[in-house]
């Protein structure tokens, strides 16, 4: 006999029930099919969802109770003492294939065409508790195949099993109401509530807590069966939220973000915004160091951009700035930092990053860097802006120039928003090619967020794991490992061999960072045997 | 005229320099000359190593003083390819184990995962007589290759030529049972991938009396061939005692008087319905495992007289969808067997955690599988015993005191496969 306790003891009422002949307790007003689920006797659902409320409409997830003359929708009951469950009693069992019989009448034959085959929970659970062939060889009620619903999301209203989730979504999580069902019976279809689109900013959110293929993000269909797909966890970097993300990608290339469950953070959703900003991971790369406009070696650009700074640092180490980014990893930056500071002794040190924008307060935060907390612990006061640097740069006080990561440091409106003109030198270390790669010395090629191993510190301070789920572009390197080279260079002494080192360093040296945890090694798993999708 | 070739001088008077006949080395009236140890290196390219196998003889003169046996120049990640492999996708990689009996892996892989899912008992009749059927074939076919090899690497190439075309007789006919001679794939777990073809029955007798010529002729080229019979009697005796020591099944195994086949002493399919003997050596030398293989190919030939006369009609598949393809009417037709196929295509066979070992009597003996599932449409871990390793290793024992010829067929008896062997 096992007896559970939950760890949540906030709630102090307990109530003892028994599920399949074991007696289990639970706090008052936890969902049955929870419950079940906990402990192992586990129960198949579709309208359900964690984050969401429970309508009960699907009915799949019927247990027998004891002195209940009909099987219960578990996602709607809660534990009552003396409760007694059976989940896999005959008629529980039956009336739950039968369901998925039912289900299955109207569903069209798309598996093959289907962007959700292979994670989609109709065929896990038809795999589970049904697996008999067809009884019914009627035919079947045909509806729209392809309704586009919103920018980016099409609607297959066949595909669709009626369980509501996607409606939730938008009535709970966006607060906008924007789907609906319509019509009645086997005709009854889901559609845009009247005057709306599906446009709100959670809108992709839909497509993942869609049990099947009804609604599919326009951005991925077609392009890659999922099954195919590995998983690497990660951080989204497109805001200082910090959303958990799972990276999906295959051959070095990412196919798509879903968000991955952090009920500190966003629990289960994302914003569509974010979902799109692994596109930046493939576009416009420097894939190759660049001297004097000219792609050379790695060792060449090092050894001229160590000259450069060497001989700036010579002439006159008060005309020396450093440019660093809110979106380099805490690694990245407090490597540049100890290079600035510590080894160099330089004053001007500068923080870029993109620009604000939008917010709500639900998700989205207006800064759109993922590691603004990072970058001002690790500078400790040390960084001017921008604009600072705009004036030194006017007014000849800064005449060579490193710049570590590109995101923003030239803003939207290029060239005339830095006076470059009066520069003497320029070292960049950057993603993506643009003008300032262009007008630089020495150009060296950074990897992405999603190419390299670090932590982010979002705004509520915490320090989180992003991992490296693709091989970078062309020849670039992570930030601390340039570093580290160029420190050598310039006859510093910066020895970092992997991204944990200089994470451990930092996290002995940075208060913020004292609880922060590297995790354990995760290879990417394939989804077709991850066993957690469909 | 050279006086030293006068026709009249009488040859016993000419010094013995040439030997012929059977006359043992000490009755040479050459003084032994002084010998020390000396390497030698036969294979792993060699015609005698078939399967690419290397072994480092120290010889004195021709005898063999100690032989070092270096397997592993076939392995192919067998066991670490299935890791990421379906369930069923691991089926073609078994067909390479050993190779020239496939069928018998077929089985040995299809039933251990049928012993993990726990539907052993539940595998319609008719696949297990046509499991029997194919894989008695197999035996054959197998047998029939260590043979006639055997026998042309001692001159006696007509009987490889004869045992060949015997062989090919079979192979045309698994041909047509699977579409290929040697990459059968032809099992699946819960049965069989296709029903026999028509007229199988006809022609399985038909090539079953032919070979039964085929076997007669070979008999009478070796039986009583002083050439074959002497590199054969006595040479490479394994002891009962070694054999169990070994751990050496099948043939091998039988020819020391070891009388255990996994056919009749754990009965799996249907092989307790069938009257059948295992034959067993006495001295075991090289000439008992001879003739061991050829009364098993008898006793082979006897099951599957008896299969053919028995065999049911019926379906040759489990029914359960999530084991077994649904019908393709079925899958473009309805939604239920479309993900059924998909599933079992994509994911896998969902096999329930757990481990499993299960063995079978393959062509050289117990053909062993241990597999671990963590649930998964793939196989967590997939261990085979092959069963010409153990005999193989034995090797290291026989061979030391033999002449270097006498490799050739003790090694050709023990018939190590490489693909088996070295995985």
């Amino acid at each position: 006999m096992t007896t559970t306790t939950p760890p949540s003891t906030t709630t102090p009422e307990m109530v003892t029930i028994t599920i399949d002949g074991k007696t289990h307790q639970f706090p008052k007003g936890t969902v049955l099919l929870e419950a079940c689920n906990a402990v192992g006797a586990e129960v198949p659902f579709f309208c359900y969802h964690p984050g969401l409320s429970s309508p009960a409409v699907c009915r799949q997830c019927l247990v027998d109770v004891k002195g209940q003359p009909k099987p219960v929708p578990s996602c709607y009951t809660p534990v009552a003492d003396k409760m007694e469950v059976m989940t896999r009693s005959p008629r529980a069992v039956d009336v739950r294939r039968q369901m998925l019989e039912f289900t299955l009448v109207n569903h069209p034959i798309d598996c093959p065409i289907c962007d959700k085959a292979g994670e989609c929970m109709l065929q896990k659970q038809y795999f589970d508790w049904d697996a008999k062939l067809a009884r019914n060889d009627g035919i079947k009620v045909h509806k729209a195949k392809v309704v586009d619903i919103g920018p980016h999301i099409v609607l297959d209203q066949e595909r669709c099993i009626l369980c509501t989730r996607c409606i939730r979504v938008c009535d709970e999580v966006a607060k906008n109401h924007q789907l609906e069902m319509a019509q009645r019976g086997d005709h009854e279809v889901l559609t845009t509530a009247p005057g709306h689109q599906l446009d709100n900013p959670y809108s992709l959110n839909t497509v993942d807590v869609c049990p099947v293929g009804a609604l599919t993000a326009k951005d991925f269909r077609f392009s890659m069966r999922v099954w195919e797909l590995y998983t690497t966890p990660s951080i989204c970097p497109g805001c200082a939220t910090g959303c958990n993300v799972e990276v999906h990608h295959s051959r070095g290339k990412i196919h798509r973000l879903v968000p991955r469950e952090n009920l500190a953070v966003n629990k289960q959703w994302m914003c569509d915004e974010g979902r799109f900003t692994y596109k930046r991971v493939h576009a416009q790369r420097l894939a190759a160091p660049f001297s004097a406009g000219a792609p050379v070696e790695w060792d060449r650009a090092l050894d001229d951009a160590g000259k450069l700074l060497r001989a700036a640092l010579d002439a006159n180490p008060l005309e020396v700035g450093v440019v660093m980014n809110a979106q380099s990893t805490n690694e990245d930056l407090y490597a540049l930092a100890k290079l600035t500071f510590d080894h160099l002794g330089l004053g001007k040190a500068y923080l870029a990053g993109l620009d604000q924008g939008w917010s709500d307060d639900i998700l989205v935060s207006a800064d759109k860097n993922p590691n603004t907390a990072g970058a001002m612990a690790i500078g400790a006061g040390r960084l001017r802006t921008l604009l600072d640097l705009a004036n030194d740069l006017k007014s000849g006080a800064v005449t060579t120039l490193l710049v570590v990561g590109t995101h923003g440091v030239l803003a939207t409106d290029a060239p005339s928003a830095l006076p470059l003109d009066k520069l003497k030198r320029l070292v960049v270390i950057g993603t993506h090619r643009g003008h300032l790669t262009e007008v630089a010395q020495v150009a060296m090629p950074l990897s992405e967020w999603a190419e390299s191993d670090g932590t982010f510190t979002n705004r509520l301070g915490m320090v989180q794991r992003v991992r490296a789920a693709v091989p970078a572009a062309g020849d670039a390197l992570p930030g601390w490992e340039i570093l580290s080279h160029l420190a050598r260079k310039l006859g510093a002494t910066m020895d970092f061999t992997e991204a944990k080192a200089v994470f451990a360093e930092a996290k002995s040296k940075l208060p913020f960072m004292k609880e922060a945890d590297w995790g354990r090694v995760q290879l990417p798993v394939q989804l077709r045997f991850a066993g957690s999708r469909g | 005229m050279d006086d030293n070739h006068d026709s009249t001088l009488a040859p016993s008077t000419l010094p013995r320099k040439v030997v012929l006949g059977f006359q043992d080395v000490e009755d040479l009236t050459a003084p032994d000359l002084p010998t020390e140890p000396l390497p030698l290196n036969m294979g792993p390219s060699h015609p005698a190593m078939h399967g690419t196998v290397r072994m480092v003889l120290e010889v004195e003169g021709e005898r063999i003083s100690s032989a070092d046996i270096q397997i592993g120049y076939l392995h192919r990640c067998f066991e670490k390819e299935s890791e990421s492999a379906t369930w069923t996708q691991v089926f073609p990689y078994t067909d390479r184990l050993n190779y020239i009996s496939p069928m018998l892996n077929n089985v040995g892989y299809a039933m251990a995962v049928e012993k993990l899912l726990g539907i052993t008992k539940e595998i319609p009749e008719r696949a297990q007589f046509i499991r029997v059927i194919v894989g008695e074939v197999s035996r054959i076919t197998d047998h029939l290759t260590c043979l006639g090899a055997s026998a042309m690497e001692l001159g006696a190439f007509t009987v490889f030529l004869y045992a060949l075309k015997a062989r090919e007789w079979l192979f045309e006919l698994l041909e047509e049972v699977c579409g290929a001679r040697l990459t059968s794939t032809y099992l699946r777990v819960g049965g069989v991938a296709y029903d026999l073809p028509p007229e199988f029955d006809a022609k399985l007798r038909s090539i079953v009396e032919r070979t039964q010529v085929v076997l007669s002729d070979i008999s009478k080229l070796l039986d009583r061939n002083r050439i074959f019979r002497d590199r054969m009697d006595g040479i490479g005796i394994i002891t009962r005692e070694d054999a169990v020591a070994y751990g050496i099944t099948g043939p091998v195994g039988r020819s020391t008087g070891l009388a255990y086949d996994v056919r009749k002493d754990h009965p799996y399919l249907v092989y307790d319905r069938f009257d059948f003997d295992v034959p067993v050596g006495s001295v075991g030398d090289n000439f008992d495992r001879y003739a061991v293989r050829v009364e098993e190919i008898h006793q082979s030939i006897r099951i599957l007289d008896q299969a053919l006369k028995q065999i049911p009609a019926g379906p040759f598949m489990h029914p359960d969808p999530r084991i077994s393809l649904p019908p393709k009417n079925e899958v473009y037709n309805s939604i239920e067997a479309m993900i059924a196929h998909f599933k079992n295509i994509m994911d896998g066979i969902h096999v329930p955690s757990g481990e499993v070992y299960s063995f079978t009597e393959a062509g050289n003996g117990e053909l062993g599988f241990y597999l671990v599932s963590d649930g998964t449409g793939r196989p967590w871990k997939c261990r085979v015993r092959p069963p010409c390793f153990s005999a193989t290793e034995v090797l290291t024992k026989v061979l030391p005191g033999l002449f270097i010829a006498d490799v050739v067929p003790t090694f050709g008896m023990i018939n190590m496969i490489g693909g088996e062997c070295d995985r």
